[in-house]
């Protein structure tokens, strides 16, 4: 074990040798490795099945991608326009986490350290507007984005997502500061430290697991947003990828090895965010989900 | 120096973001009028549309036409909120299901008075003009078709050499080609779609050629309708797959592509998926047996085609697209790579249709005067909700078991008639 790493108050220290028996009891493996394996045999299943679809030639039924082939993926990079929609994916996914980070960090942090009159609703009310699905905001949206002048563009697509991530970001991230407890932020402040300087230097660095799990929640959110990203949207080259996704499926006909290779594409950035960020996550969003 | 780079990665952003803003509409500085195109069925149609519209351009040099796929599963919704946000495009690939309900919203600019006036007049295929004009109440050109479809029952030729001409031919062959365990004679739709099919198959069967009565009754529960679906239903996992109860057409094209089944209804738009799974001298096509007295009963499929939005500036320039798009040479190119029936009388002719098998079979049975055609209710705007959300579910239990087919055709004919009662007593009728 590395000296930097902290143990937490509380955590019980299992010795080695423990460790390794409790690993070996077979009544362990049957009740949590197995149904932990057949689950994760469940859902990788379809999992598979994509890349299968995506990786075997046009034609084939075979169980096993083989000859591996990239021509669909061709087709969806090339032919589709996935190199545009996922550019634009990016573009929009970057904006709405950063943006939408910052503002439940204000947020978070008024509904944290200040008590204010209607404070109690004000939660309610943010947690109400995750009851309401985007389909029935759709027409108003729509009418205020073309008097803004937002519809056609990545902007509009970033307010808009933006928008419906707040309030569960912000719900989040003041749980998080809640977490810090404000007599470090008292002592900073008796140092000399504006209140500002004092969040910047001691309650920011703390906010880590949640900056990502606000962070990463937005991006996935954003990433796999089709609603907004057709109905805000009538410009070919500001599509995104679940709209190029949906191209694979015609009226008469479907494309499925199309279909496979554009859910790898789309499913790829996801994977990885959620690889990297997967431990602050889980910590995360547990820890904001209790304290507020 | 970690700063540095997140905020020149932030400027990148900014000016990639600010890049892809707000249309000020392309072409608009060079004198040129833009005009925007929404294909109702993008994805695999896209490249076709480039091309015609690169041809268009060419020809109309003052005119540049925008082109935006809509995923056809969200096309009336994005056409419903363009309209309620005042947004809609100048041309508009409209298919005769919900033609009804863009008009209702009056939303779209009739084209007979263009259409007198066109070098197209009288080239487009009558019954096709026909459908679309009985979509309406006030009986006008709201849509112009380009193509139009029919149902077939595809099969793989080396498991069927003989294609039925009548329904029993076409029971018993279904039965002889199931040899269980993992080969089955037909495929039923039980999932998304399934009524207009097995309305289709019905109609074909009894030969009724009217979807009401004189009275104003749906015809849907006719007895010999409810002799069909019985038979039909117990085909169910006695010579099909089990998975049929919840097979779109999706699900339905890609087990037919397992090559383990050896027929499967759908229509003309199926035939590059079948070529691509089995090559094109292993497919074939009949069009739905004959019914009572050899006669061959159809149901209309939707008619596809464009239409003028009343909101667009450039109606001129909108309807010379939409001119050139029905026209000879681009309707030609546009059904030759689709598969499907011209709607351009003189592309009807082009040597291509008479040298694919299932297209020849389809202009054949729909010029055929023995063929007698049932035009659908596309106009009650309840039509699609009837035939999908209420009764699609309904369907499955029939196949289930769990519903009588005389007890589901019953429900379905009450839902239609109340429906045709209140579009007549509201367009006065």
């Amino acid at each position: 074990m590395s000296a930097d790493v902290m143990i937490r108050p509380g955590t019980r220290v299992v010795p080695d040798g423990a460790r390794r028996r409790k690993r070996r009891d077979p009544g362990r493996v049957l009740r949590l490795y197995v149904p932990l394996g057949m689950y994760l045999v469940f859902t990788l299943v379809p999992f598979y099945w994509m890349l299968v679809f995506a990786l075997r030639p046009a034609g084939s039924t075979d169980p096993v991608p083989w000859p591996i082939t990239f021509e669909h993926f061709e087709t969806v990079w090339n032919d589709i326009g996935y190199a545009v929609f996922f550019k634009n994916s990016v573009i929009v996914g970057v904006w709405s986490l950063l943006v939408t980070t910052v503002i439940a960090v204000m947020g978070g942090y008024a509904l944290s350290r200040y008590r204010f009159r209607g404070r109690g609703l004000f939660m309610v009310v943010l947690l109400c507007t995750q009851f309401i699905p985007g389909a029935m905001m759709l027409i108003p949206l729509f009418s205020i984005f073309k008097s803004l002048g937002l519809i056609n563009s990545l902007a509009g697509l970033v307010v808009a997502d933006t928008v419906f991530n707040l309030p569960l970001s912000i719900i989040l991230m003041s749980g998080f500061i809640s977490a810090v407890p404000f007599t470090v932020e008292e002592a900073a402040m008796v140092d000399g430290c504006t209140r500002f300087r004092g969040f910047l230097a001691i309650v920011l660095p703390q906010l880590r697991p949640g900056l990502i799990a606000v962070g990463s929640f937005a991006f996935i959110h954003t990433w796999n947003n089709f609603l907004f990203a057709l109905m805000f949207v009538s410009k070919q080259d500001s599509f995104t990828i679940p709209v190029g996704l949906s191209y694979t499926i015609g009226e008469y006909s479907a494309d499925f090895e199309a279909l496979a290779a554009g859910g790898v594409v789309a499913a790829l950035p996801v994977v990885c965010v959620f690889a990297v960020v997967q431990r602050y996550l889980v910590h995360g969003i547990s820890a904001g989900a209790v304290k507020g | 120096m970690k700063m540095k780079v997140a905020w020149a990665a932030l400027a990148v952003l900014a000016v990639t973001a600010t890049g892809c803003g707000s249309d000020s509409g392309s072409g608009e500085g060079s004198g040129k009028t833009t005009i925007t195109f929404w294909d109702n069925n993008g994805g695999a149609r896209t490249p076709i549309y480039q091309e015609l519209i690169k041809r268009f351009e060419a020809a109309n040099p003052s005119i540049h036409v925008e082109y935006v796929g809509v995923p056809i599963a969200s096309v009336q919704q994005k056409y419903d909120t363009a309209i309620a946000g005042g947004d809609t495009p100048d041309v508009g690939g409209v298919t005769t299901s919900y033609l009804a309900n863009l008009t209702g919203q009056q939303a779209l600019e009739p084209a007979d008075e263009w259409l007198a006036k066109s070098s197209v007049n009288g080239k487009l295929a009558t019954s096709m003009l026909d459908s679309v004009r009985k979509t309406v109440p006030d009986g006008k050109l709201y849509l112009v078709p380009g193509t139009s479809n029919m149902d077939v029952v595809w099969y793989l030729k080396d498991k069927l050499q003989q294609a039925p001409d009548t329904w029993d031919e076409f029971f018993t062959h279904a039965d002889e080609l199931t040899k269980k365990p993992d080969e089955y004679g037909y495929t039923i739709r039980g999932g998304a779609g399934s009524i207009f099919q097995i309305l289709a198959e019905m109609y074909s069967y009894s030969g009724v050629t009217e979807f009401f009565d004189a009275s104003g009754r749906s015809t849907v529960n006719d007895p010999k309708n409810v002799e069909f679906l019985t038979k039909m239903a117990g085909l169910y996992k006695k010579d099909t797959p089990e998975a049929d109860v919840t097979n779109d057409f999706p699900k339905m094209v890609a087990a037919f592509g397992t090559g383990k089944i050896a027929m499967m209804h759908h229509n003309l738009g199926s035939y590059n998926d079948h070529v691509k799974a089995h090559g094109k001298d292993k497919i074939g096509a009949f069009a739905l047996p004959t019914g009572p007295g050899g006669k061959r009963t159809i149901v209309a499929n939707p008619v596809d085609g464009f239409a003028v939005f009343k909101s667009s500036e450039h109606k001129d320039a909108a309807w010379k697209f939409v001119e050139f798009l029905v026209s000879h040479d681009s309707n030609s190119y546009w059904n030759q790579q689709t598969g499907q029936i011209p709607a351009n009388t003189e592309a009807q002719g082009d040597s291509w249709v008479q040298g694919l098998e299932h297209l020849k079979t389809a202009v054949d049975t729909l010029n055929d005067p023995n063929t007698q055609v049932v035009s659908p209710p596309y106009y009650l705007p309840q039509f699609s909700s009837i035939t999908k959300a209420d009764t699609e579910p309904l369907f499955q239990k029939v196949l289930l078991g769990q519903m009588k087919p005389q007890e589901f055709l019953d429900t379905l004919a009450q839902k239609l008639t109340d429906a045709q009662a209140e579009w007549k007593k509201a367009t006065g009728g």
